[in-house]
């Protein structure tokens, strides 16, 4: 693995050139917020941000995306495919939670008995760059109680660690080296690895908000019926704004519209607060309150998913604690369940 | 705020402890600094969890509307004779009144199924002003002390008069105490310059048709329809919202701006007078629509053309909900000639 110093000035123009070549995503300021988009050419990313509002999950799987078209004609329905192909992209500026999301959301879209297309396309043509976290964005951050860390390379191909003047890039995969020259500096010597793990470990403490995500798994494979359930969503408006900006949930609906002879079938995000989510053809829904929406989405991420996949679906990112309209915080409930 | 504050901790605890309410719907801290959260009192212990500041955002009806409405859904379950009444304890100011009100207008509970302990407001902090003064920043600490908020980012300290933080409809507000309550503490807050509650619709309203309808598709292009705003609202609270509706399908799910555009439409003409401007669909929402300017528009619709208020008083429905003899109707026929 290859490892370089790059001059810090220069960047965000190696990021801005880069969009001329190929697609890239990055954080930019939208108004008040920041947002990851498609840059255009020449168009420098910002460098110096929190995180992102949103998750880049949606360049890997698209807020709403075409999955095939079909038009009917005299001889029955003719289909055809219709996927975008977006060809290579760079996600600049990822954070290492919002990195190893991406791992995480590939447990489930590659798997050996299920593998979906349109997911996996365009994961790899992806290619992650992250900005390491020197210093915890913010005091919601709670990457280390969920299996990250500030410097974490998990679903990482370029691992960018600002030390100060310079940062350290380490090139981490066959996909990352193939961009080393676009990135272009010198070769990193001992001293700047000493200096990165330094900060890695320094970074680590600073993180607070510590919650018992592992500890709750044997309480939640017990508590299926526990009243505590009866009382935690009361004040959840059921807006899914958590879900939506998580970068790990993954739940969709699929959906066909029809002009005519001619439809499209697409592919939308679809959230476990919902009241529709599992809503039956005949009217019954087996969720029917928000009870079981909650619980189904506490169950989801602490026990289902350690049971399928051996891993929490959260990457302690903390977009859902800051976002929420009525302050539902993940970390207190989780908190909550440990004291069952 | 503090003696207000003491006092409804005390008249919630003698409610529990007298078992006069079944719950308290109140505030209590957020874990975030300057928040409060909703939350749902039910022992005379937990009491002390109450707090009242101007953190406090949403309007608490459409919590209220919703125990009760289950309360009554689970009560068909029952066999009549072990039936039972709930009654719910809520923290109520201004507007949330006047929403208490339009749900009792529209009889969705009896007037003894809930207990209004009405508090004094002079408006709650809108999240947007205050991340504004911090350039964004996440806010490390915050206080609030002698009507000045001050607020510690990475970046240093930031300080603002309480007054420069509050919500847009808080400014213009003129019902600074309840309109209905059974208990009220505190003394009137500070009255806002309610004359000046229809200036920024005037303004608006004499912007060329164009520039209001680019208006309109730019704030509905930031919508990604969570229905955060309907959900909080407590005047939205229909079984079934046509949004969800499959059979016909009024609106898709894919990412439309007509979609968007439909949605609120038809959320915004089912609040002709029945829109109280307690600002919780604009609190709430995540992507910053500015829902207010229209909601505001037909708000001063139902003042000029109906003379009304929504919800101010028990005895005067929403002018779509009662009929009179003498109600005007050039508009409909002229549009030009109304408002």
């Amino acid at each position: 693995m290859e490892k370089r110093v790059i001059r810090k000035e220069t960047l965000a123009g190696i990021v801005g050139e880069l969009a001329g070549k190929m697609r890239v995503c990055a954080p930019m300021k939208a108004e008040d917020e920041v947002l990851f988009r498609v840059l255009e050419a020449g168009e420098k990313p910002l460098i110096e941000f929190a995180n992102a509002k949103n998750a880049p999950k949606n360049f890997l799987f698209p807020r709403t995306e075409t999955l095939l078209k079909f038009t009917r004609t005299g001889k029955g329905m003719v289909f055809a495919g219709d996927q975008k192909d977006g060809g290579e992209t760079l996600l600049f500026g990822v954070r290492p939670c919002d990195a190893r999301s991406f791992t995480l959301l590939d447990m489930l879209f590659d798997q050996e008995k299920y593998r979906d297309p349109y997911y996996l396309d365009k994961r790899e043509k992806a290619t992650v760059v992250a900005l390491g976290c020197v210093r915890p964005p913010y005091t919601t951050c709670f990457c280390t109680s969920v299996g990250g860390a500030p410097l974490s390379s998990e679903g990482v191909d370029i691992l960018l660690t600002d030390l100060g003047e310079a940062y350290l890039a380490e090139f981490l995969t066959p996909k990352g080296e193939a961009l080393r020259e676009a990135f272009g500096g010198t070769p990193a010597g001992e001293a700047e690895e000493k200096q990165k793990e330094t900060i890695a470990t320094q970074a680590a403490e600073e993180i607070r908000s510590r919650i018992p995500a592992r500890e709750i798994k044997p309480i939640l494979d017990a508590r299926f019926e526990d009243p505590f359930w009866n009382t935690l969503h009361q004040k959840c408006l059921a807006c899914g704004t958590c879900t939506y900006l998580c970068p790990t949930c993954h739940c969709f609906d699929i959906s066909d519209e029809v002009k005519r002879a001619d439809g499209i079938r697409i592919r939308n995000w679809d959230s476990c607060m919902f009241p529709m989510f599992t809503k039956e053809t005949l009217g019954h829904n087996p969720r029917p309150s928000q009870k079981e929406r909650w619980r189904q989405r506490v169950m989801h991420k602490f026990r289902y998913y350690v049971d399928n996949f051996g891993a929490i679906a959260c990457v302690g990112c903390g977009r859902c604690v800051m976002a929420c309209p009525v302050n539902l915080d993940i970390r207190k409930v989780v908190a909550d369940i440990a004291k069952l | 705020m503090e003696n207000v504050e003491k006092k409804l901790r005390e008249e919630a605890k003698r409610l529990l402890s007298e078992k006069k309410v079944d719950v308290v719907v109140g505030y209590e801290a957020g874990t975030l600094p300057l928040t409060a959260t909703p939350c749902f009192i039910t022992t005379p212990e937990e009491t002390e969890r109450l707090v009242w500041n101007p953190f406090c955002v949403q309007n608490l009806g459409k919590f209220v509307h919703d125990l009760l409405n289950q309360h009554h859904e689970a009560q068909k379950r029952v066999k009549p004779e072990a039936r039972r009444k709930k009654v719910v304890g809520v923290v109520t100011r201004g507007c949330t009144s006047r929403s208490l009100v339009i749900q009792l207008q529209e009889k969705q509970y009896e007037r003894e199924e809930v207990v209004i302990l009405g508090v004094p407001c002079g408006g709650y902090v809108d999240r947007k002003k205050l991340s504004a003064l911090t350039g964004g920043e996440e806010i490390r600490e915050g206080s609030l002390q002698d009507g000045r908020i001050s607020a510690r980012t990475w970046n240093g300290e930031h300080q603002a008069v309480l007054k420069e933080l509050l919500a847009d409809n808080c400014l213009t507000c003129r019902f600074n105490r309840p309109v209905l309550a059974d208990i009220e503490m505190g003394e009137a807050a500070t009255a806002a310059e309610a004359e000046r509650e229809y200036e920024a619709v005037r303004a608006f309203e004499n912007l060329p048709a164009e520039e209001r309808w680019a208006y309109f598709e730019k704030e509905m292009a930031k919508c990604i329809r969570c229905c955060a705003c309907r959900n909080v609202c407590p005047s939205c609270y229909c079984r079934i919202c046509f949004a969800e509706q499959s059979q016909p399908q009024w609106i898709g799910i894919g990412s439309d701006p007509s979609d968007t555009q439909l949605f609120q439409l038809m959320r915004m003409y089912h609040m002709v007078g029945r829109c109280v401007d307690c600002g919780s669909c604009v609190a709430v929402c995540p992507m910053g629509v500015d829902l207010r300017k229209f909601l505001k528009k037909l708000d001063s619709d139902a003042f000029e053309l109906f003379g009304h208020r929504a919800g101010v008083a028990l005895e005067e429905p929403a002018p779509l909900g009662a009929y009179r003899e003498n109600d005007r109707e050039d508009f409909i026929f002229d549009p030009k000639s109304g408002a």
